[in-house]
């Protein structure tokens, strides 16, 4: 709304989303943007759904919207979730990780497989990640988020100057150096050059 | 004949309690609230009525014992209700089960009180009705009306006095004994657990709840409008309205004895009768600035001292000039509209929700595990464990705020003279507000069982220190306050268990529930997010598993419904507490099943 962005950030609590929410206002503060943002804390936390939120612009009013032109999802049934945030056309980037709620696990509720179909019906794109993999592969399934943020980069105007300095900025100095080689194998990974996005 | 009792306002609430079946009463002494349970304690037969360590406390006592089925009175001076504000605030969403008054004795003129806050503002602010009597007779009768509100509506019901109120006397006629319906604890967990998605639902049911009650102050006996034979008319309640009364014997009145939420329609009849209008009101300009807003001209605090109390002279002389100047323009009340409330958020698409849970490895899991075995009720208050109040576990049955479950469960087991519900409470809430009614339950003689489910942090907030750790937010470290110690020190027998250990802490629950005295147990285990691993998860057996879904009723992220047999994420930390509800021995600890044993 009035040439501002709004980046919403999904999740479980626990998965990392509010340092990705850092991460994200920070590369666009580098970027010369405006920025406001907004976390959900609290009982939220414990593995219930949660949304954080990165507003950036000329200038920015409120940390919060109720709608998103950009959703980063660290798990996959978040980001089908958070589709009802999105704007049409916009884009879900998100992470293939699954983690089933109390009502799947109980076997009372299957797990949704309906994200393509939801998605092509109100033409967002979805740029979908192995984001653990990625991250095992960087040395932590724990930077699974982070993997995840630099697949993001290609839907985001910062540039890669912006995000090094946002890293630097936000990830604790005794796992950056792990954060940086999961940020670079998620931005590659969904390089737009690349088939099957 | 028989003699008609001439008594003080307090006398007069306590007796017209009685009258209106009253099962319960509590509250902290303070002038001029005092007498009520003194009244209470002195009377024949007396329902159970007792001094508590504090107004939080007592409210929160009286709430317990108003979900055990018993009509309940709470009382304290105006300050004290700054005290009970928390759970006050929270009751007028839970609502009550029986009736339940707190009756507020506020002090104009500061004879015994550090100040003169006018506790009406406390009725619109938690949106509950406010009673308010003019003399000892309607003391005794609104007693009767307030237990009667409080039921119909679902709502605690505010019942204020003043010091003019509580402590003059006069003519009480004794009306017949109230018949009142039986009632009993009734196990509502989306009705008393105030997790923020049934307090979302709770509150626009109490934002609906105001206006029927703006509804049924338009009709009450309690509000009337006083036919005068001059061209002035006066808004009063309380005190006041007998000032006004013998200052202006012609006028006409809206004698308000149900002043919140306000009769608007009442007040325009009002106007419709006389040209001009006189708010005369103690302290704030709390009716008149709701009359103001119907966009009727009206005189009040510009000439009515807004500080001290009233009399005759005062609201004589502060009107009387006036009557000489031209009355102003006639103009029509304008009624706000009610509010928008807005409805719960309709999720565009039916998807599995994901409320927050205990995590896996959680040691509050393992107690709920033992607890929920046992015909007990369960008050909590705020913290993860709160969480055992959500599917599947179901084990909390009461959330109102910090402290309160240990003072509800007094109520209960008050009311109920046994052990019939138990607490639970985290180790930092203790530290917070459960010394205090722990304290109390001691003195009252309260049978009982408070678990301290202490993870040695403030898990839910993000591990923050407390007492009984000694951190500070700087991660230095001081001393440490010694949970067990303290609670011998104030005379209750304590004994502290792993919470993992299933055997102890359920023999200390049928011993606490099987006795009639109090205890703590405390249930020691670290919080699991303070202890990263790596973790070992259990190991289940897929020939004897069958699926019976014990296991997954205790919620534990970690635990799947497979297609043949239960599975085990790589979330699990081993904790065990699954192995104890199998009853087929499917599973069984890594070390158990051969793996290593270090």
């Amino acid at each position: 709304m009035n040439g501002t962005t709004t980046v919403s950030l999904a999740g479980v609590g626990g998965q990392g989303i509010i340092l990705a929410a850092a991460i994200v206002a920070q590369a666009a503060m580098a970027a010369g943007f405006d920025v406001k943002a907004s976390e959900v804390k609290g009982m939220a936390q414990r593995g219930g759904s949660v949304v954080s939120t990165v507003r950036y612009g000329r200038q920015v009013w409120s940390p919060v919207s109720p709608r998103a032109d950009l959703v980063i999802a660290t798990e996959t049934l978040e980001g089908r979730r958070a589709l009802a945030l999105l704007a049409d056309k916009g884009t879900l980037v998100y992470a293939t990780t699954e983690i089933a709620p109390g009502s799947v696990l109980r076997g009372e509720r299957a797990y949704p497989t309906d994200l393509a179909d939801a998605a092509r019906a109100r033409l967002i794109q979805l740029i979908a990640v192995d984001a653990e993999a990625l991250a095992i592969e960087a040395g932590s399934v724990r930077a699974a988020n982070v993997a995840l943020l630099g697949a993001a980069t290609h839907a985001l105007p910062f540039g890669s100057g912006a995000w090094d300095l946002a890293l630097e900025q936000t990830v604790p100095p005794k796992i950056l150096e792990l954060n940086r080689r999961a940020f670079a194998l998620g931005r590659d990974a969904a390089a737009p050059t690349e088939e099957g996005l | 004949m028989e003699r008609i009792p001439f008594l003080s306002g307090n006398e007069a609430i306590a007796r017209g309690a009685v009258r209106a079946g009253l099962g319960f009463a509590c509250g902290y002494p303070g002038t001029p609230s005092t007498e009520i349970v003194e009244e209470l304690a002195r009377l024949e037969g007396p329902p159970l009525v007792e001094w508590c360590i504090n107004e939080k406390v007592a409210l929160e006592t009286g709430i317990g014992a108003s979900l055990a089925g018993a009509r309940t009175l709470v009382t304290m001076k105006h300050v004290g209700l700054n005290v009970a504000a928390d759970p006050f605030m929270t009751l007028a969403l839970t609502g009550v089960n029986a009736g339940l008054a707190v009756v507020s004795a506020d002090d104009p003129g500061m004879h015994s009180s550090q100040n003169e806050q006018d506790n009406r503002h406390f009725a619109a602010f938690a949106r509950v009705p406010l009673l308010e009597p003019a003399d000892s007779q309607e003391a005794y009768d609104f007693v009767a009306w307030a237990f009667e509100l409080s039921e119909e509506f679902d709502t605690p019901v505010l019942l204020r006095s003043t010091t003019r109120i509580s402590h003059g006397r006069g003519r009480v006629v004794p009306r017949a004994p109230v018949v009142v319906e039986d009632r009993s604890y009734v196990r509502d967990i989306a009705k008393y657990v105030m997790v923020p998605d049934y307090a979302r639902e709770r509150n626009r049911l109490a934002l609906a709840r105001l206006e029927r009650l703006r509804r049924r102050a338009e009709e009450s006996p309690l509000n009337v409008l006083e036919a005068g034979t001059t061209d002035i008319g006066i808004i009063a309640s309380g005190a006041a309205y007998t000032y006004a009364r013998e200052a202006f014997p012609k006028a006409w009145f809206l004698k308000l004895g149900m002043s919140h939420p306000l009769p608007y329609r009442k007040v325009a009849k009002l106007y419709d009768s006389v040209s001009r209008v006189f708010v005369v009101e103690e302290l704030d300009p709390f009716l008149e600035d709701q009359v103001r807003a119907l966009g009727l001209p009206v005189v009040g605090k510009e000439v009515i001292p807004r500080n001290g109390e009233l009399n005759q002279e005062i609201v004589f002389d502060a009107l009387e000039p006036l009557l000489k100047r031209r009355p102003p323009r006639r103009k029509r009340a304008v009624f706000p509209p009610p509010p928008v409330i807005a409805p719960a958020p309709q999720a565009a698409d039916d998807l599995p929700v994901r409320p927050p849970v205990l995590c896996p490895g959680c040691p509050h899991r393992a107690v709920y595990a033992m607890l929920r075995r046992e015909k007990v009720a369960v008050m909590g208050d705020i913290g993860c464990y709160t969480l055992g109040a959500l599917p599947p576990l179901l084990s909390l049955e009461s959330c109102v705020c910090m402290g309160a479950g240990i003072g509800m469960m007094a109520g209960i087991n008050r009311r109920m003279g046994r052990a019939a519900a138990v607490a639970v409470i985290g180790d930092s809430t203790f530290f917070h507000s459960g010394i205090t009614p722990l304290i109390d339950a001691r003195y009252n003689q309260t049978p009982g069982l408070v678990i301290v489910l202490d993870n040695r942090t403030t898990a839910m907030t993000g591990h923050q220190g407390h007492p009984g750790t000694g951190l500070h937010p700087d991660r230095s470290s001081g001393p440490a306050v010694d949970i067990e110690a303290l609670c011998r020190g104030i005379g209750v027998p304590a004994a502290t268990v792993d919470a993992f250990d299933e055997e102890a802490v359920r023999a200390a629950i049928r011993e606490a529930l099987a006795g009639d005295e109090l205890r703590v147990l405390v249930a020691l285990a670290p919080c699991i997010l303070m202890d990263r691993g790596p973790h070992e998860g259990v190991v289940v057996d897929d020939d004897r598993c069958n699926l019976c879904g014990l296991c997954l009723e205790l919620g534990c992220p970690a635990v799947v419904a497979g297609d043949e047999a239960i599975e085990v994420t790589s979330d699990c930390t081993g904790c065990g507490v699954c192995l104890a509800v199998c009853a087929r021995g499917a599973i069984s600890l890594p070390s158990d099943a051969g793996g290593d044993e270090s």
